[in-house]
């Protein structure tokens, strides 16, 4: 019986081990790709500032009482732009993403763009409207991605197919915190806009609303491009962190398992001696 | 010469920030020079060469498309679509880029949606080619 149960130990820990192999790998491969993710997230950060004041600055002198992408109308339906990994093993990442849509979405009738596969996966399933059959991807997503999707959102609500624009992606705070963040692409909230302080006569190479116009899709594009950044990011930080806590508690199970298997062969040990000596008394 | 703080933006990196003597981008109204002082100002930018004169009188060429400038307070911010400086630019690659987008031209008629976006590519291929020459 010791014997038994000696080799399934032994088999338990092989194959905890070699769990224990996969998730470190994995954690190593997240490692590495983290820097270039973070170093590519901290070079996208300035647009989406400069912009904000670039574009504040043009709001402030606009006259008309309608500023195209600024002026909120009556919200009938939605689109949510929604950013998800690749993969899975990543920690609560995707499902986070997926819970704070479903949450902020109640009763209202949208239409989605998703990035990444999980999501595009997931919102398929479900029998939403995908807004594009594009394949977005996340990991080396590019700018000229982020300029067709602006554009074919700056269309959708040009064409009043919907009449609000969300962006669902994961914020990368720190290493060990990332946390999901709903934000409204459009209308462009002017509260976003730092208010300028000394409105002087600025001078227009073209009508501000026109400027406007010509500007705000790239503004998303911009915005768009950072959001996969920071996503992208944490997505890679949270499967980091996910990976590392699976091979220390692989690491523990060994432990645990090499206890108890000593404590199997000890005991086998102990009744061989004890069987052998009460044979020798006879 | 007097100098201003300039920025120079994509979305992909901070290209420039420091103080310039001259600024000179192509707006859909057609080049502009921003020298220190200028008045508040915001132009949605077109595609072409763009060069700006830094601190030390040095000229640095580059080509530039889409975008919005503004002057404002004195500061200037340059947000391009794309911003490449001359020694960045592949110009094998742009030359190939201007014969297909030319090819393409050839082929579509006017009112293409195509169009639109071959002109683009070819007008960037020009501004590419025009800054490195």
């Amino acid at each position: 019986m010791a014997g038994a149960s000696m080799k399934d130990i032994k088999l338990r820990i092989r194959s905890v081990e070699s769990t224990m192999q996969i998730t470190k790998a994995m954690q190593l491969v997240a490692t590495s790709k983290l820097r270039r993710a973070k170093e590519r997230m901290e070079s996208s950060k300035p647009f989406g500032v400069l912009a904000r004041q670039a574009i504040s600055a043009a709001v402030a002198r606009c006259e008309d009482a309608h500023i195209p992408y600024l002026t909120p109308r009556e919200s009938k339906r939605r689109c949510y732009v929604i950013i998800a990994g690749e993969r899975g093993l990543a920690g609560g990442y995707n499902s986070n993403v997926f819970k704070a849509v479903a949450a902020h979405s109640e009763g209202v009738e949208y239409c989605v763009l998703p990035i990444g596969r999980k999501a595009i996966d997931k919102y398929q399933h479900m029998g939403v409207q995908l807004l594009d059959d594009t394949q977005y991807r996340v990991e080396g997503a590019n700018v000229g991605a982020c300029f067709r999707m602006a554009n074919l959102l700056v269309e959708g609500y040009d064409q009043q197919q919907f009449d609000e624009v969300w962006l669902v992606y994961t914020n990368f705070h720190t290493m060990m915190d990332q946390q999901v963040d709903v934000q409204q692409l459009l209308p462009v909230i002017r509260a976003e806009l730092p208010e300028d302080a000394t409105p002087v006569s600025t001078v227009y190479e073209e009508e501000p609303a026109e400027t406007l116009r010509k500007v705000v899709p790239d503004y998303l594009a911009g915005r768009l491009y950072s959001a996969v950044c920071d996503s992208f990011a944490s997505e890679v930080a949270m499967r980091r962190n996910a990976m590392d806590s699976a091979t220390k508690n692989a690491d523990a199970m060994i432990s645990e398992l090499r206890l108890r298997y000593n404590r199997a062969r000890q005991g086998a040990i102990t009744q061989e001696i004890t069987e052998i000596v009460a044979g020798a008394e006879e | 010469m007097a100098t201003f703080h300039l920025q120079i933006v994509t979305p992909d990196r901070l290209v420039f920030d420091g103080q310039a003597e001259r600024l000179v981008a192509r707006t859909v109204g057609g080049d502009v020079c921003i020298l220190a002082k200028h008045i508040d100002y915001a132009a949605p930018l077109g595609i072409g060469a763009a060069h700006i004169v830094d601190e030390d009188g040095k000229e640095h060429k580059a080509a530039c498309s889409g975008g919005m400038l503004t002057v404002y307070g004195g500061e200037a911010i340059l947000m391009a679509t794309t911003f490449e400086w001359a020694e960045e630019i592949d110009l094998a690659r742009a030359e190939r880029a201007q014969q297909q987008a030319e090819e393409k031209l050839r082929k579509l008629s006017r009112d293409d949606r195509e169009f639109v976006l071959a002109s683009a590519k070819l007008k960037r291929a020009i501004a590419r080619i025009n800054a490195v020459e």
